[in-house]
């Protein structure tokens, strides 16, 4: 089934843009288990827009990664991430230093940044249109103001875990016929990701019985 | 017979201003009908805001004495603000009637602007503190979702190279690819949230609510009665209805307008945009069962949100997303 160029670059700049849009919307979720909650929608649009890409371009290698990174991303890190907050059992709701507007607004900066500076490249991609790839930038900055601007620690692993999702779009972009070795060292990056802040959220919270960084101002423990 | 002849452009457009005019009652009442239904009520009849406008029609008016002409006067100046509208925007034809280079979209935002400055001013002048309140509260909300409107419409201005209403409808219909590009699916997006904040819908206000401290829209009116209070009622039916035209008629759905002057396409064309604004009526009926109002402060949070969206829609454009 092969639609129409044009349709298929709308329909695959939408999915880019979905992924942008839980990105902002991780930015003002109060509570962390609809953050990772995100997280995982966020992964599954990920994965969809890898099967669009496969289906598309005919790219067989792109549905193994799509089916590692649904195995990883949307069932394996949720899960971690959700078990170890039902440990932890305090303070579900985050913090954020500033309110939701002026936070909206801060991105909006930001990814007007990312959009700009990637769209006076001039990368040209055959696989996708390259408007994804500025999406992609977007993502990514928008996940630093996340990492920075919320002061707990499981927002700042979602930020990261977060980022790793723009990088996979901006890598089916600008390289869909990557080896597929080199994705799934990608994914292997996450996982060891989500062990360091497993440990982290372990550690923090068994010293501070809190998982917000706003504790860690005093240099004597 | 009819089938031979077409009718003049004039009288297609005065039939526009008819159309948005007597059938706004009709969507608001379907509406609030279906709510009824899906709230296990039986739901007023349909047709209930006529008998509601005829009754205040001839009920008398009452004045205070610490209110002005101004009183008066802001309901009949709005009223012919949302008549006025319907002149400029493609409510039954695809192509442009003789008035309807008058203004683009932002000329019909500034008269929608100046109905609800009339109505605000007008609930002002009452005296009374919700009315006032009311008032203060509709003109802070609405300069918060100002720049959300002017980012719609540099995203439509930037798609067709033009302001005109006319113009955006004609480009989705030529294609499905533009249907589904992302400036303007989030366009449309961003604009489906300004008409849940302006026409006083669930997420921003309870629009059948009787608890003042919540309500924003509705609390201008309150010391309005008799026929004053019926050209209120009225004129905020046309704004949904005017509203909704031009999500539907502009964004989402410009299908089923008449391509020609001719008599049986024209007469066509008013079931099926009433029908069109009957459905999406429904869609904000479900979207008034499925979430519960925001507090008055974190109605930013959702004015950010469209603020947002229509960004991101100017952004994709000049990113090549178009």
């Amino acid at each position: 089934m092969h639609s129409a160029p044009t349709t298929y670059a709308g329909v695959a700049d939408v999915i880019a843009v979905l992924v942008l849009l839980t990105e902002f919307a991780m930015l003002r979720a109060p509570l962390l288990r609809s953050q990772v909650r995100l997280y995982m929608f966020q992964s599954l649009v990920v994965t969809a827009l890898a099967v669009v890409v496969a289906a598309t371009r005919h790219i067989d290698e792109l549905y193994v990664l799509a089916l590692l990174s649904f195995a990883l991303k949307v069932v394996l890190v949720p899960n971690l991430v959700l078990r170890l907050l039902r440990d932890a059992d305090v303070d579900l709701a985050g913090s954020s230093v500033l309110g939701v507007a002026s936070m909206t607004l801060i991105a909006i900066g930001v990814s007007a940044f990312g959009f700009f500076a990637v769209g006076s490249l001039h990368v040209h991609s055959t696989a996708l249109p390259t408007t994804a790839l500025a999406v992609a930038a977007a993502v990514v900055l928008v996940a630093f103001v996340l990492i920075i601007l919320r002061s707990d620690v499981v927002s700042q692993a979602i930020g990261f875990f977060s980022l790793e999702n723009g990088i996979s779009v901006a890598s089916l972009v600008v390289a869909a016929g990557m080896p597929v070795v080199v994705e799934v060292a990608f994914l292997f990056d996450l996982l060891v990701a989500v062990v360091v802040f497993g440990v982290i959220m372990r550690v923090h919270h068994g010293r501070t019985k809190t998982l917000s960084t706003d504790e860690l101002d005093r240099l004597k423990g | 017979m009819l089938g031979h002849s077409v009718m003049a452009p004039e009288g297609v457009q005065a039939l526009q201003v008819l159309t948005v005019m007597l059938g706004a009652p009709l969507v608001s009442g379907a509406i609030s009908h279906v709510e009824g239904r899906l709230q296990g009520r039986r739901g007023p009849r349909i047709l209930q805001p006529y008998y509601d406008i005829a009754k205040l029609f001839r009920k008398e008016t009452v004045v205070t004495e610490e209110s002005s002409w101004v009183f008066l006067i802001g309901p009949v100046i709005a009223f012919g603000c949302y008549l006025i509208v319907p002149l400029l925007i493609p409510v039954l034809t695809t192509y442009g009637l003789p008035l309807g280079y008058m203004g683009d979209i932002l000329g019909g935002g500034f008269v929608l602007a100046l109905g609800g400055f009339a109505v605000a001013i007008a609930g002002t002048d009452s005296g009374a503190p919700y009315a006032q309140l009311g008032s203060s509260r509709a003109m802070t909300f609405g300069a918060l979702i100002e720049p959300t409107i002017l980012f719609v419409v540099f995203a439509v201005a930037i798609i067709t190279s033009t302001d005109l209403p006319y113009a955006l409808a004609a480009t989705v219909r030529s294609s499905s690819a533009e249907m589904v590009g992302p400036s303007h699916v989030l366009a449309a997006a961003a604009f489906f949230l300004v008409v849940l904040a302006d026409t006083g819908r669930i997420p921003v206000e309870t629009h059948s609510g009787t608890l003042e401290f919540g309500m924003i829209d509705e609390a201008r009116t309150l010391e309005h009665s008799g026929p004053p209070l019926a050209l209120l009622t009225w004129g905020a039916a046309m704004k949904q209805l005017i509203l909704y035209t031009i999500l539907i008629n502009v964004f989402v759905a410009p299908w089923g307008l008449a391509a020609s002057g001719n008599p049986a396409a024209v007469a066509l064309a008013v079931p099926s945009l009433l029908g069109k604004a009957v459905a999406l009526g429904l869609v904000f009926a479900v979207i008034d069962n499925l979430f519960s109002k925001l507090r008055l402060f974190k109605i930013t949070e959702f004015i950010a949100a469209a603020f947002l969206l229509a960004v991101l829609a100017v952004f994709l454009f000049f990113a090549g997303g178009g």
